[in-house]
């Protein structure tokens, strides 16, 4: 979408969805578009892989020279490095920079990290200044990679925060609380982007994050052996994803034109049953809910990501089973032959 | 004027003041997936999920390993599966997405017989020769059947075959070769799959298959050389070198010719990481470490770059 005649067609388009008198600068559209460009996802990886590589190599340059025993100087550094690809950013806001803002940003906060280790502050503290510095980094510049790495910073700090304090707990809290955002941020996208520009501009980069970090907070509470011991009321974000995957169907039943509402309930109750024994393995339904979530709203790249997860989950559910390998399946047999009468069901019903 | 872009509905709203309706509106009429969608996907997602559970479930049933079972009764019943999935396949009135499927869940119960084949004459259940069984009787139903997914299968059986057997045969091959063999299977690959969308119109592979086995080729040559830069010299290392030059060069330029940015970033990553690994190889002092930063840092910038420029003139000439 360069061109004048595609933003000009594209503003006819409105207009006849909008039937109010819309005011515009053409031009101005016109010259924002052609700044603004949508990058492929080949350049977005491209840069972030590429800023990951030079900030690990920067890492390794401090530690080959032991430049980090001055505590105060990392932190004026960290500070100067991040403050600077804002700005940077902020100013210049131009694609090809995106990997120098990158490193800089993440080594910047390894630079604070750094010293604040230096410094004798507590793995807390830390924590709380990285959410700290990712927010203000939010408000400040809403570029695609520095609101993503931002937003991945911020979740990393908070799981960080709730396994040094062994409050497990805490994490289910978060991963309940990740599931409303998510399923708001998918279900209520015109709501959003209209707000603000800057919340328009934060929608893409916060939904790839929020789906990252809702994963991560689920990987957490699903594959035994990374927290020392396994937190109680797991079914705590089960319930909540569960809700909101029946909160989703409503959605579902109006693209698909169903308007039984005998038809409805079922779908709803068959829905909670077959979810109800992965009550204690949140990954699953999650992952689930993020398939359904980008299906509806057609974004390929969150429904990759969320069929990856699904049969990751599915495979860990099965293996930690304390069944013998015959329940497992009869288990797993059952579960075929019932989809594949699902997949007989709805083939005669929608032909 | 239908399915305007997601990113650009966005930007119009960032200049024009648009109602959240109208928005809805906007986003419904171009993005979303509409009722055949849904229809289509659900459909697909049930049938998977249908075959893949019940093809998991006869897995489990013999791992358990039945002691009162006979073997005979066992290699029936794993033959008796696959021979009815088969010809279940050759039913006229079954859709050809649906046999593919099928066939996909009777191909992974051919890798079930020879694992009860390997349960009662012990052969153990990682041993080469046991997935070069398994490769060996798909490959005819990869063939006929020519589906995306199943072809992904097989490459992944043939990776593995030669995986194992480097580790259990041929222990004297050394990881350059290996990978190097890696290389020019996935290779050979990605070129047959070009030669048969240039030649036989018929045949139409998905792009995220040619993207996926692509980028297992690069891997594998940027691993291979990576690691032949750092040990002692091998015969091996300028084979590998020769042919990922060529490789390379080839898959650049059909990356110009079909406007396609995906090699166009593989493989200069790949050279930076390649390079960066030459550059650690002749120093590792302090200072040198910063000249690999500004390498890394000024070269990925270069690529990106020329990605824009090359994005924004293929998509104003389109």
């Amino acid at each position: 979408m360069k061109n004048k005649d595609n933003v000009k067609e594209l503003l006819e388009y409105f207009k006849t969805v909008d039937n109010r008198e819309v005011e515009y600068d053409e031009e101005a559209i016109a010259a924002a578009f052609h700044n603004n460009e949508k990058q492929s996802l080949a350049i977005k990886v491209l840069s972030v892989l590429g800023g990951f590589l030079a900030s690990f190599a920067f890492i390794g340059f401090l530690l080959i020279i032991g430049l980090y025993n001055s505590g105060i100087g990392l932190l004026i550094f960290g500070a100067l490095f991040i403050a600077g690809t804002i700005w940077v950013t902020k100013e210049v806001n131009k694609s090809i920079f995106a990997t120098a803002g990158v490193s800089c940003f993440i080594v910047g906060f390894v630079l604070i990290a750094f010293g604040l280790y230096e410094l004798k502050m507590a793995e807390n503290t830390i924590s709380v200044v990285f959410i700290f510095i990712a927010l203000l980094s939010l408000c400040v510049v809403q570029d695609y990679i520095l609101s993503f790495v931002s937003v991945l910073i911020i979740n990393g700090s908070i799981l960080i925060l709730a396994t040094s304090n062994n409050s497990y707990s805490i994490i289910h809290i978060y991963v309940a609380a990740l599931t409303v955002a998510v399923t708001y941020l998918f279900l209520k996208e015109a709501k959003v982007v209209t707000v603000s520009t800057a919340l328009s501009k934060l929608y893409s980069p916060l939904r790839i994050g929020l789906i990252f970090s809702f994963f991560s907070g689920l990987t957490l509470l699903s594959v035994k052996g990374i927290l020392s011991s396994m937190p109680g009321y797991t079914w705590l974000p089960s319930v909540v994803i569960i809700s909101a995957i029946i909160y989703l169907l409503p959605y579902l039943f109006s693209v698909l034109n169903i308007n039984n509402t005998g038809h409805k309930w079922g779908i709803c109750a068959f829905s909670v049953l077959v979810l109800l024994p992965t009550v204690l393995s949140p990954a699953i339904s999650g992952a689930l809910l993020v398939i359904l979530l980008c299906f509806l709203v057609n974004y390929k790249t969150g429904l990759v990501v969320g069929l990856l997860g699904f049969i990751y989950a599915i495979s860990q559910y099965y293996y930690d089973l304390n069944f013998t390998l015959l329940t497992k399946s009869v288990l797993l047999f059952c579960s075929g032959i019932l989809f594949i009468a699902l997949y007989w069901f709805t083939y005669k019903k929608l032909h | 004027m239908k399915n305007i872009p997601r990113e650009d509905i966005h930007n119009i709203s960032r200049h024009i003041s648009l109602t959240e309706q109208v928005m809805s509106r906007a986003l419904k009429e171009n993005v979303y997936n509409d009722k055949e969608a849904w229809q289509k996907f659900l459909r697909l997602l049930f049938l998977t999920l249908g075959i893949g559970f019940t093809v998991a479930g006869v897995f489990f049933f013999f791992a358990y390993n039945w002691a009162s079972l006979h073997k005979f009764a066992k290699i029936g019943l794993a033959e008796g599966l696959i021979i009815s999935a088969t010809l279940l396949t050759l039913s006229p009135k079954i859709n050809s997405d649906v046999k593919n499927v099928i066939l996909t869940g009777a191909s992974f119960l051919v890798g079930v017989l020879f694992a009860v084949f390997g349960q009662i004459y012990q052969t153990g259940a990682n041993a080469y020769d046991f997935f070069l069984g398994w490769t060996v009787f798909v490959t005819l139903w990869v063939f006929v059947s020519n589906f995306a997914p199943l072809w992904l299968f097989y490459l992944i059986l043939i990776n593995t075959t030669l995986v194992l057997y480097s580790q259990q045969v041929a222990k004297e091959w050394s990881e350059v070769f290996v990978l190097t063999l890696l290389f020019i299977i996935n290779a050979i690959a990605i070129v047959a799959s070009y030669l048969l969308i240039r030649y036989r119109a018929a045949y139409a592979v998905p792009v995220w298959f040619l993207n996926t086995v692509g980028l297992a080729a690069v891997s594998c040559a940027t691993l291979g050389i990576v690691i032949g830069i750092f040990d002692d010299y091998q015969i091996v290392f300028p084979v590998l070198v020769l042919l990922t030059v060529i490789a390379f060069s080839l898959a650049f330029w059909n990356g110009l010719k079909e406007k396609s940015l995906f090699y166009i970033a593989v493989i200069p990553f790949s050279l930076i990481v390649i390079v960066s690994a030459l550059l650690i190889k002749v120093s590792n002092e302090g200072a040198f470490f910063l000249l690999i930063i500004m390498f890394i840092l000024i070269s990925v910038t270069l690529v990106i770059k020329n990605l824009i420029d090359l994005n924004r003139k293929w998509t104003n000439e389109k």
